[in-house]
């Protein structure tokens, strides 16, 4: 809501200074968005007087003229308009100034004589719409002052942010009140006096309104004889200030009035109307199939069945509260209006507008809330204003269809309630001064206050909203600050929210950077990963997505950590180490909402630290993920976990397992496909993987950590190195020593594997084809005495026997 | 006196060769040479054996002076060069200081998290649970039990992501659908006070969805904390004191807090908070626009019609509650000029905090 100070001032004597005016409105819930300084734009522009006026010698249509500005010598002036003379006084815009349609005034030759400033029109001010001549002014006129300053132009223009709750301040009335309220100054409201003359409005209009929820109150005004034009000076000078454009002095009174009281009024030619004999009969309806309205724009409009309309015996004749028809409009031919000053419905109002995309001024208050009391005044307001600027005859009476009247509401404010709420301690007197300038009656009643709410303020229709009105003006500065009590109030987090903080705090020191992704995905995505929804799986779709990237729910981390190594990838940057905490989502037919589950997720790419000056950064691979697993699990005393060969699409084969723990797969693991690492452009060998966070803090969960005794026995330690298929895995060879080890063997750690190159001639070749050797550090303990070979060797025996039996493991010589 | 005379040539023999020796090695090789098992004094006291016995306890004698003089030679020659060797070998480890310790990899907790962290520790502190509740929600808890009407323009399709609803229930309102990507935390508010009972003191951080294109100022996803009490007696100040021991705690000790009334559904009265600019110090400067407050926050008393959504006696409990946002508080503290840094996952920008 624009809101000139000037004619603020007319509303409500304000004396604070305008910075502490918007101080108080901010602090007292009226938000100044900016204070903009009106006739700024017309710097350079002063007052003149002609002192001769010559015809220019080469052309005809212009004349050459010399003018006083106060300063210095006369300007020597070219000029085109004719209604003015030698005398006269005439707005200059002196070489320099800038004129609010953008024009730059330069020092420039005209038909071969130099020009050295403009005589403006109204229309190139800004303050009129007359560009058919200068705009001379009175000969009192000081010539030399700035234009904007003579034409009181030197306003300031306050931006309100008006909260949904308050339609009252988007008038100049409504904010007038508000200020008068927080300020203590006095308000006062402006009127005009209506004469009527003529037959009477009622005999020559009718209206009819089919649904009060739609419309609770439609008024119609009578005006003949009117003379369409531009509007007088000050008129379009407050449309301007207001934030509109001067259309024609019918419109702009309209617009005026909604301006100056908040009720949107639309004008009708009352010819264009479809009569019966004398009468014009208006209908307020739902807009009715396959019916169509070319709109004031321009537009031809298909209805919605739902849109609210004016009509008239022939069809719709304007979109109610949003848009006229073009076929109604007032024109330059226009002799007769139809004034309308009606109420509508909020929400079917704010459903059309949004619908078509087009959000007016008047759809705008219509949405946010007109008072329905309003509608006469604004009516009887506007006729007068017609009759004054266009002339014409207003038709005695109101056509007034009123069948959403309701009773004035009383509100019962416990002054001890409001108190106990806010932690002051007001009496009730106090209180009803706060609420007293807001407009609403306050009667005491012992300790409460009956109060009557004005309807303009269909926000205040409970206590607590009185409360709330007492608690602004009062100020929230001077509520004192305290803090709740209450007893044995603990703060902790839950089992789950300190597994996440400490799975999250375990990643990051195995070295992971935590991301944040969308959650949103693309189905494309499905395709990049080769991803297969399971039979009755659905992916989560929006029903209004921005983008074709983002029209779905994601249903794995994966493509937003690929997305992030790709953007690092991009830039230069090679070394990328991350985890996601984050959640997938998918559905399934019949559901509602989709089941939603927190996923870990990493990928890492690059070496881990990238080159140092005596290392050289060892590329990541498959074990590097494994090894952050192996961390995670080992932190979180997760045991009787493996990974187990398994394969998926985004994965290379190969290099791809399963995350089993205790049976269950609680995830993958592996280096990014071939395929997949193209789609999402990153460079190959990322290692990725996915785990179930709940599947995880299940297994967790169960760990049960106690203490084992600290060896006080020296070990006994033995290398062997076994030959083996290569099919062979390390966990089944591995397994297999323990379990034949004895009591003795305290540990069995794979440190080496062996494979001859596979193109290797057969002489360098160390071990029979499709063998691989595996070698292993075994530890053997005694919690009771330091062993001896004697003690090891039987047992090593066995072992060594057991598995070349059940494996077909060869020691390697 | 042969005997003797050999000793002696053999001594001065072997003391310059124990002082000819530069290194432990050369010097070991003396030694042998002399005292070795066949070594050439050793040679000589094997000899006493044969001699006379009227001179052999002086043979005896002079050759065990001459042994351990030999051997003292040999130990202090052993210690001057090592001595040596430690002083060549510690110059030629020396290294230079300077250069780049090995890096370790030591992965950074996302800069939206540490904020939200820290501000669930400061109402941890208070007192305070977290509570969660699904990013996909229904109509019911986002607007309408959170006293937004039915025609209210957050609720247009153009500001809220709608989910397709796959139960079959027809939408409330045509084109959109009861199922949405939340829009703010404050749905969190309503499960709890669903599920149970007051005093209720929670906070709940979590994704949230509008339909903002990302550009420097805006994501169509950020990231929210929102803070719910519900108790006897609560009233307009505890709310301001709360959010003052927040900001101080957040923001520093010497930051101000200012509440100016203003509007939401869901709470009534309502105020946004301003902290005073930290760069400033309220005068206004440019990071603030000149204000020298920067709004964090928005507030307010929970509205009576949200409690009788969840069956909660306004009249027995009143509430506060407040919703911030993580990305602004952390564009604030750190001056990051692009709130879409938060979602690209660069590790240059990752690092930094
Ligand atoms: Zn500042």
């Amino acid at each position: 809501m624009r809101v000139s100070l000037t004619w603020l001032k007319e509303l409500v004597d304000i004396t604070l200074p305008v910075e502490q005016l918007c101080e108080r409105l901010d602090m007292t819930g009226t938000k100044v968005e900016a204070v903009h300084t009106r006739g700024e734009a017309l710097k350079g522009v002063v007052v003149g007087e002609v002192l001769t006026k010559e015809p220019h010698p080469d052309a005809d249509s212009l004349s050459y003229c010399s003018v006083d500005v106060g300063a210095g010598e006369p300007l020597r002036i070219v000029c085109g308009a004719t209604n003015f003379e030698a005398g006269d006084k005439v707005s200059v815009a002196c070489v320099g100034a800038t004129l609010p349609g953008g024009l730059t005034i330069k020092r420039a030759k005209l038909r071969g004589i130099v020009s050295e400033g403009m005589m403006c029109s109204a229309a190139e001010l800004g303050v009129g719409t007359d560009a058919s001549g200068l705009l001379v002014l009175p000969a009192e006129a000081p010539v030399g002052a700035p234009f904007a300053e003579y034409h009181g132009l030197a306003d300031s223009v306050l931006e309100l942010e008006v909260t949904p709750n308050r339609p009252d301040c988007l008038s100049m009335v409504g904010v007038a009140r508000e200020v008068a309220a927080v300020t203590g100054a006095t308000f006062r409201v402006s009127s005009s006096e209506l004469h009527e003359h003529g037959p009477t409005a009622s005999d020559q209009v009718s209206v009819r309104i089919e649904d009060a929820s739609l419309c609770p109150r439609y008024t119609a005004r009578v005006i003949r004889g009117i003379t369409v034009g531009p509007s007088p000076a000050w008129l379009a000078e407050r449309i301007v200030a207001a934030g509109g454009r001067p259309v024609n002095n019918v419109v702009d009174v309209t617009n005026y009035v909604m301006y100056e009281l908040g009720q949107p009024l639309h004008a009708f030619d009352l010819a264009t109307i479809a009569h019966k004999g004398r009468m014009a009969t208006l209908t307020v309806r739902l807009a009715r199939a396959n019916e169509r309205l070319r709109t004031l724009d321009g537009q031809d409009r298909n209805l919605a069945a739902d849109s609210v309309v004016i009509a008239d015996d022939s069809g719709p004749v304007a979109l109610a509260g949003v848009m006229g028809g073009e076929a109604t409009e007032v024109g330059d031919t226009t002799v007769d209006v139809l004034l309308e000053s009606a109420c509508f419905g909020t929400a079917s109002i704010g459903r059309t507008s949004r619908r078509l995309g087009l959000i007016s001024e008047s759809s705008l208050r219509f949405e946010r809330g007109v008072d329905p009391e309003l509608a006469a005044r604004a009516s009887a307001r506007a006729a007068a204003l017609i009759a004054e600027v266009a002339g014409g005859q207003v038709a005695p009476g109101v056509v007034d269809a009123y069948p959403g009247q309701r009773p004035p509401l009383t509100v019962r404010l416990r002054s001890a309630r409001a108190n106990a709420m806010l932690g002051t301690s007001l009496t009730a007197d106090e209180m009803a001064a706060f609420l007293r300038p807001l407009g609403v009656d306050v009667a005491p009643d012992g300790e409460d206050l009956r109060c009557r709410v004005p309807t303009f303020r269909p926000d205040l229709s409970r206590e607590v909203d009185l409360v709330e009105e007492v608690a602004r003006l009062y100020g929230l500065e001077n509520i004192p600050s305290t803090r709740p009590g209450g007893r044995g109030r603990v703060g902790e987090l839950t089992d789950v929210q300190r597994f996440r903080m400490k799975l999250g705090s375990v990643l990051r020191s195995s070295g992971l950077d935590e991301h944040v992704g969308y959650s949103f995905g693309d189905r494309a995505d499905l395709d990049r990963m080769g991803w297969e929804l399971a039979p009755d799986e659905v992916l989560v779709e929006l029903v209004n997505p921005m983008s074709a990237e983002q029209a779905a729910m994601r249903w794995s981390l994966v493509p937003s950590l690929l997305r992030a190594v790709s953007h690092n990838q991009r830039r230069g940057v090679p070394e990328v180490h991350l985890y996601e905490l984050g959640t997938v989502f998918i559905t399934a037919e019949g559901r509602k909402q989709p089941k939603e589950r927190l996923m870990a997720g990493g990928a890492l790419t690059g070496s881990w630290t990238g080159r140092g000056w005596d290392e050289p950064g060892r590329p990541l691979d498959f074990f590097d993920g494994k090894g952050v697993l192996e961390a995670v699990f080992g932190a979180l005393h997760v045991g009787g976990w493996s990974v187990r060969a398994s394969e998926y699409p985004w994965l290379q084969a190969g290099r791809t397992g399963d995350i089993v723990v205790g049976g269950d797969v609680v995830g993958w693991i592996g280096e990014v496909s071939a395929r997949s690492a193209s789609a999402f452009e990153v460079a190959p060998h990322v290692v990725l993987f996915e785990i179930s966070v709940p599947a995880l803090h299940k297994a967790a969960s169960r760990a049960q950590v106690t203490y084992a005794e600290i060896p006080r026995h020296p070990a006994y330690e033995l290398d062997v190195a076994f030959v083996v298929d290569q099919t062979l895995t390390a966990e089944r060879l591995g397994s297999g020593i323990r379990s034949a080890g004895g009591s003795l063997l305290e540990s069995v750690r794979l440190f080496d594997v062996y494979r001859d190159p596979s193109e290797a001639p057969d002489d360098i070749r160390k071990l029979p084809p499709g063998k691989k050797s595996v070698a292993f550090a075994l530890t053997y303990r005694s919690s009771e005495r330091t062993l001896s070979d004697g003690d090891v060797r039987p047992a090593y025996e066995k072992m060594l026997r057991k598995v070349a039996g059940a494996l077909g493991a060869e020691v390697r010589q | 006196m042969a005997i003797s005379e050999d000793l002696r040539f053999l001594e001065r023999e072997a003391l310059e060769a124990v002082l000819a020796a530069d290194s432990l090695d050369s010097l070991d090789a003396v030694r042998v040479a002399y005292l070795g098992k066949k070594g050439s004094l050793t040679a000589v006291l094997r000899g006493l054996a044969s001699l006379p016995p009227e001179v052999r306890p002086e043979a005896g004698r002079v050759s065990n002076e001459v042994r351990v003089r030999i051997e003292t030679s040999l130990e202090q020659r052993r210690r001057a060069l090592a001595s040596v060797e430690h002083e060549t070998r510690i110059a030629a480890e020396a290294v230079d200081v300077t250069l780049p310790g090995r890096a370790r990899p030591i992965g950074r907790q996302h800069v939206l998290h540490q904020i939200v962290e820290e501000i669930t520790g400061i109402f941890l502190g208070l007192g305070y649970r977290v509570a969660d509740g699904p990013e996909v929600e229904l109509d019911y808890y986002n607007f309408t039990a959170l006293n937004h009407p039915p025609d209210h323009p957050a609720r247009a399709l153009q500001d809220t992501f709608y989910v397709r609803d796959l139960s079959g229930d027809e939408a409330e309102v045509e084109g959109e659908s009861d199922v949405l990507l939340r829009t703010h935390t404050s749905p969190g508010q309503v499960h709890v006070m669903e599920t149970q009972k007051p005093p209720i003191y929670v906070i709940v951080p979590g994704k949230v969805y509008r339909r903002d294109i990302a550009d420097p100022s805006h994501l169509p996803q950020f990231t929210q904390v929102e803070g719910l009490v519900v108790d006897e007696g609560i009233t307009f100040g505890d709310l301001k004191g709360t959010l003052e021991h927040f900001v101080r705690g957040m923001f520093g000790p010497d930051r101000r807090v200012r509440l100016r009334p203003h509007f939401f559904p869901f709470t009534e009265p309502s105020a946004e908070v301003d902290i005073s600019c930290g760069i400033c110090g309220g005068t206004g400067c440019r990071s603030c626009g000149g204000e020298g407050w920067l709004e964090i926050l928005g507030c307010g008393m929970v509205d009576p019609n949200v409690f009788g959504h969840v069956g909660i006696d306004p009249e027995r409990y009143s509430g506060f509650a407040f919703g911030m946002g993580a990305e602004r508080i952390a564009a604030l503290k750190y001056g990051v000029p692009d709130l879409r840094l938060f979602v690209e996952g660069d590790t240059r920008f990752l690092h930094q905090f």
